[in-house]
């Protein structure tokens, strides 16, 4: 019975795993099959959605950089003796005769650039003279040297005075408060949105053809780089900023990186998500610090010399990977120093305005460049040392706005080349297939050139998908051929998104400028711009044999942990020149007011409704999109023109003039009134500009109110 | 502040330039894409088939494979190729059996191209060459369908023998002596020559010339193997190929007008066959009154023809004054289908002699065959046909040719057969076109 019994369970067990292996193969069978054949085309699908998606990543993006005007910011006065005011718009100001200065005067006794007006982070004001000739005073002392400043002190000009006003803290508050209500990009939530629609996207496509180990690889990498991202913006509403335009473009490179990155290897996304998260903290590490400048400014020569030791030890030590010897390999640990010299570079090679008016400014700077590029050469790093010298250019005439010392340099460099050239004419080798790679086709001067060019064709404009590409497989191509992967895989639109990601970012970079606190920011900005560009030329351009190939990263997207994390350590300097309100870390917020409402006129509302951060109570909340009339804000040409009419010799005149008989417009234009027609935002700008700010400040009775300082 | 702000424009030059550089770059790839996807070195993105006109597959980039047949490799190898042949349709039909296009790239998948050419008339050709280099092609000169184009010495691309670069037998291996070669015509120049004084002498049908074997310009002497007879009309010198006679025809028209006839013929020029641009002819006009002159006028001196340039001469002289360029695609498709993917290729053709002159040279051509090399091995075939033995010089035997077409709107036929150092044309290249004919006709 037992036998039975033994044998029965033994057939039933033996015909269940039949049955099981019978169902499972069927099931297998028919799995694959749906799989063989829905899968490309759904990868297809979403290659194309993909770039959709891309285009109104980026499109969102500019939107709310371009509509958000940067906000002008008042951070003082000069009162002449017939009550005009002229206006403090930076931190750093030049006052004087010329054109170019911040503060004209047009008065025969006043020099060209007559004195600077420095305020550091704590409020503190100080008066730098530019020239001797025509003499300074402050409250009647002669001045020769940097003095400090303080509200109600006169500042006599060549015979000429000034009473200077400081903005008082509250002052600076209500002003941060106002900027902040009136400016808000478009939605920074929504384009994340967007964002992690895409990363899904990118993601999914990523998974065909692999398994096991690698599938959990590439969910996982995807999976933080969404957490990441979601997490920084996070901290940033915790902080009360709300511009992520920078970082949404940063996150979408990212994107890109880690999509090719797992087409190629599933493993090196390892290194790819951690370094990004040390990059993020890096970008988050030097925005803070970049918010003191008068630290930042002391920490340079450190920091020059710790780049030099650590450029020496490079080529002491440096390891041999592809040609060049830039690695340093610390045994766990290998990554590629010249990365970080870049941030390092653009570090001590910004200077603030009072440096500018300094003899000889230049030369701790051209000194630092040529000990990087010639560490460089010895490392055989050419690509970078190029790199460099295109950030030191910029710097420099940044710095000095000359261009007959542009031309010096440049033939420098030229002259600096053809004497390498002497002593290794094997360098030239590298050039011979210049602009004739066809015809070198199987050698290594135009190998990778002509298989990346091939592959950018065969993807058409759409990709061909991560399985099915071959370029990556080429030595070296996922970081100097990157541009021709992510052609060949997703796609020529995509690879030109990416482009203009760079260039958007560095377009960012020079719009900044115009209202940047300090000229620290605005070079370290536009040097940082400068570096990306140039190494995106180098990168895309060379791929395709426009430029010669030297293998160089693009930046953000190039497989490989050290660019990355100075990519975002580049992207700290974007930032920290953006005086939008609540956009950067680097400005420090003031404190809030509470229970503070803005004036009627502050409530600018042009019909973005999903876009209103509410940050407060607004009744008025339903009425700001009813009946937007866009040429509104340009019925009046005068005030229309005026709005950037910097330059116009005019302009002093107009604004700096009394003008008691004209209507105040305020009282004759519609402030926004329940029901009433909102208008745009170039309209509130204009009337900022113009505003007499009765409402908060007021020189006549400016020193009464002043209390704090 | 506002000084630094206006110097910020330096980093719009340097976006600039990018972007320009980015623009110059997509006008690039639009115009080059073409050629870039079908950059032979990227072996990866081979795809595609090519097919024989009767369905045989020849090449499968997909899986690198060749035709199964040992002969059928061997005799298609210069058209198929494998990576060291420039002028193959494997290298240049790359970009449309990728199946390219500026918008989807490659990702709609690769085409199939089928050829007008008959392998297994390839295999004949081939076998009769027998070991021998040289050409046999056959075209149709109303269609231009090229339907048998061999070119020897050739190997198995599955077996490329070790000593391809050393062994004097593979000498020009990996040339399509067809499309890129040029050789001396010998006496099938003879044909411009009599194309020219058909046309500018009025009295030629009144030519007589009595051949001694040998004929005297100045000093110099030009040769027949022997004494062709007495009286002969223009006929029966192009018949028996008397040297003496067009020499003395040569001098008589002089250098210049030779080489507008042969201008004129298109052998000077080059043909542009899927992408394929075929060698150019040359003709050097001798100094009046000279022997060289004499020489060139039997296809001697620096005359030089290209085999498919003659092929398509002869198929114009068979089509009364119109030359049909050849072809070699009959079709483009999806791969795997039947779905055309591309819009036939359109035959080009241009003008060669007047049809009064073509139709005398026919006759002639005709009264060849029946009165010299014998109707016989041609069977029912109306062949017209002119053989050439080309002196090389040294002490190489001579390059046999045998060229013609077959009279007849039922088998429009020209062909071109030449055995390199074969010997005399008539009996060596002449047997090797009745052979291949005979089965193209059959078809």
């Amino acid at each position: 019975m037992q036998e039975l019994w033994i044998r029965l369970q033994l057939i039933f067990t033996q015909l269940a795993a039949q049955v099981k292996a019978a169902v499972a193969a069927e099931t297998e069978h028919v799995v694959l099959t749906v799989l063989d054949t829905v899968l490309p085309v759904a990868c297809g699908v979403l290659r194309v959605l993909a770039v959709v998606v891309a285009i109104i990543i980026l499109i969102r993006c500019v939107l709310s950089l371009v509509r958000e005007k940067t906000g002008k910011e008042i951070w003082g006065w000069l009162a002449m003796n017939d009550g005009t005011q002229l206006d403090l718009r930076h931190w750093e100001n030049t006052v004087g005769r010329g054109g170019f200065s911040d503060v004209v005067l047009d008065f025969p006794t006043v020099s060209r650039s007559h004195i600077a007006l420095l305020r550091d982070d704590k409020g503190n004001w100080k008066l730098q003279p530019l020239q001797t000739k025509n003499g300074t005073r402050v409250n009647g002392k002669p001045v020769e040297h940097t003095v400090p400043i303080k509200t109600g002190d006169i500042i006599d000009l060549g015979g000429m005075p000034l009473e200077f006003y400081a903005i008082s803290d509250q002052e600076e508050r209500e002003q941060a408060m106002r900027l902040g209500v009136a400016e808000r990009p478009l939605s920074p939530a929504k384009t994340l949105g967007y964002l992690t629609v895409f990363q899904l996207m990118m993601a999914v496509q990523c998974l065909p053809g692999r398994e096991g180990q690698d599938l959990i690889m590439i969910a996982a990498s995807f999976g933080i780089l969404l957490i990441a991202m979601w997490a920084m913006y996070a901290l940033y509403r915790t902080l009360k900023r709300t511009a992520f335009e920078p970082e949404t473009i940063a996150f979408f490179l990212c994107t890109i990186s880690f999509s090719i990155t797992a087409a190629y290897s599933p493993e090196s996304l390892l290194v790819q998500t951690i370094s990004m998260l040390l990059g993020m903290i890096f970008f988050l590490v030097l925005s803070v610090l970049l918010r003191d400048l008068k630290a930042t400014v002391s920490m340079r020569w450190a920091v020059a010399v710790l780049t030099c030791l650590l450029l020496i030890f490079n080529v002491v030590l440096g390891e041999a990977i592809f040609g060049a010897k830039n690695w340093i390999d610390l045994g766990f640990i290998s990554f590629q120093p010249s990365e970080f010299v870049k941030v390092a570079f653009i570090f001590t090679g910004a200077a603030t305005l009072d440096r500018l008016f300094a003899r000889r400014n230049l030369i701790f700077t051209i000194l630092f460049c040529g000990f990087c590029m010639g560490c460089l050469a010895l490392m055989s790093d050419f690509g970078t040392a190029l790199i460099f010298f295109v950030a030191l250019l910029v710097i420099a005439f940044l710095r000095s706005g000359d261009v007959g010392f542009l031309a010096l340099m440049g033939t420098a460099a030229v002259a600096g080349g053809w004497m390498i050239l002497q002593f290794k004419p094997y360098i030239l080798n590298r050039f011979m297939a210049w602009r004739h790679v066809w015809e070198y086709s199987t050698e290594a001067g135009g190998y990778q050139q002509t298989r990346t060019m091939s592959a950018i064709a065969s993807g058409g404009l759409f990709g061909k998908g991560t399985e099915e590409s071959f370029l990556k497989n080429i030595g070296a191509a996922n970081t100097d051929l990157v541009f021709g992967v992510i052609s060949e895989e997703f796609g020529l639109i995509m690879a030109l998104l990416v482009v203009s990601c760079l260039v958007i970012l560095a377009v960012y970079a020079v719009r900044s400028a115009a209202t940047a606190r300090s000229s620290y920011y605005v070079i370290a900005a536009n040097a940082a711009a400068a570096m990306l560009i140039f190494q995106a030329s180098l990168n895309v351009l060379g791929a395709v044999d426009i430029l010669p190939l030297t293998g160089v990263t693009l930046p953000f997207v190039s497989m490989g942990g050290s660019s990355m994390i100075s990519c975002w350590g580049l992207l700290a300097f974007l930032k920290a020149a953006d005086t939008r309100p609540n956009a950067s870390f680097s400005l420090k917020l003031p404190k809030r007011i509470r229970g503070w409402v803005p004036p009627d006129y502050d409530r600018i509302y042009d019909g973005w409704d999903e876009d209103y951060d509410d940050y407060y109570d607004d009744p008025y909340y339903e009425d700001y999109d009813q009946g937007y009339d866009p040429g509104y804000a340009y019925d009046d040409p005068y005030q229309y023109n005026d709005f950037d009419g910097y330059d116009q010799p005019e302009y002093t005149q107009k604004w700096t003039l009394p003008q008691p008989e004209q209507e105040d417009p305020y009282a004759t234009r519609h402030w926004k009134q329940p029901g009433d027609k909102p208008s745009g935002i170039d309209d509130w700008q204009s009337l900022t500009d113009q505003r007499p700010m009765e409402d908060t400040i007021r020189p006549a009775d400016h020193r009464e109110r002043r209390t704090d300082r | 502040m506002k000084r630094l702000n206006r110097r910020t424009a330096i980093t719009l030059v340097l976006v600039a330039g990018f972007l320009a550089g980015i623009l110059f770059f997509c006008i690039q790839l639009f115009r080059n894409g073409n050629d870039w996807v079908g950059f032979f070195g990227t072996t990866y993105y081979e795809s595609g088939a090519i097919y024989d006109s009767k369905g045989v597959k020849l090449y499968d980039g997909e899986t690198g494979e060749y035709a199964e047949d040992w002969s059928t490799r061997v005799s298609t190898l210069h058209l198929v190729g494998d990576r060291n042949f420039g002028t193959s349709l494997r290298s240049v039909l790359a970009s449309r059996l990728t199946g390219y296009n500026p918008v989807t790239g490659t990702t709609l998948g690769s085409h199939d191209v089928t050829l007008t050419v008959d392998a297994s008339l390839n295999t004949t050709a081939y076998n009769a060459l027998n070991g021998r280099k040289g050409v046999v092609a056959v075209y149709n000169y109303l269609t231009g369908d090229l339907e048998c184009l061999v070119s020897a010495p050739s190997y198995d691309p599955l077996n490329p023998p070790g000593d391809i670069n050393e062994n004097p037998a593979y000498e020009g291996v990996y040339l399509n002596r067809f499309f890129s070669s040029t050789y001396t015509p010998g006496s099938i120049f003879k044909i411009v020559t009599t194309a020219a004084a058909l046309e500018e002498k009025k009295d030629l049908d009144a030519f007589t010339f009595t051949c001694t074997g040998t004929y005297q310009i100045g000093e110099d002497t030009i040769t027949c193997p022997y004494a062709h007879g007495q009286n002969l009309n223009i006929d029966q010198c192009l018949a028996s190929s008397c040297n003496g006679a067009y020499a003395q025809l040569a001098l008589e028209l002089g250098g210049d007008t030779l080489e507008k006839y042969m201008e004129q013929a298109g052998l000077m020029e080059s043909l542009e066959i899927c992408d394929i641009h075929t060698a150019r002819g040359s003709f050097e006009a001798a100094p009046d009154g000279s022997s060289y002159l004499g020489w060139s006028g039997v296809g001697q001196y620096k005359d030089l023809v290209n085999p498919c340039t003659m092929l398509t001469f002869l198929g114009g002289i068979a089509n009364r004054g119109v030359a049909v360029v050849p072809q070699l695609i009959e079709k483009e498709t999806l791969s795997g289908s039947a779905v055309p993917a591309a819009f036939p290729d359109g035959t080009d053709s241009f003008k060669i002699y007047d049809e009064t002159t073509c139709n005398r040279l026919k006759e002639m051509l005709r009264n060849n065959v029946v009165n010299q090399y014998g109707q016989s091995q041609f069977g029912e075939l109306p062949v017209c046909a002119k053989s050439g033995t080309a002196e090389v010089g040294g002490d190489k035997q001579p390059h046999a040719w045998f060229v013609g077409f077959v009279d007849d709107v039922n088998t429009p036929l020209a062909f071109l057969v030449l055995v390199e150092n074969g010997g005399s044309g008539a009996s060596v290249a002449g047997s090797i076109a009745a052979q291949v004919l005979s089965q193209a006709a059959a078809n």
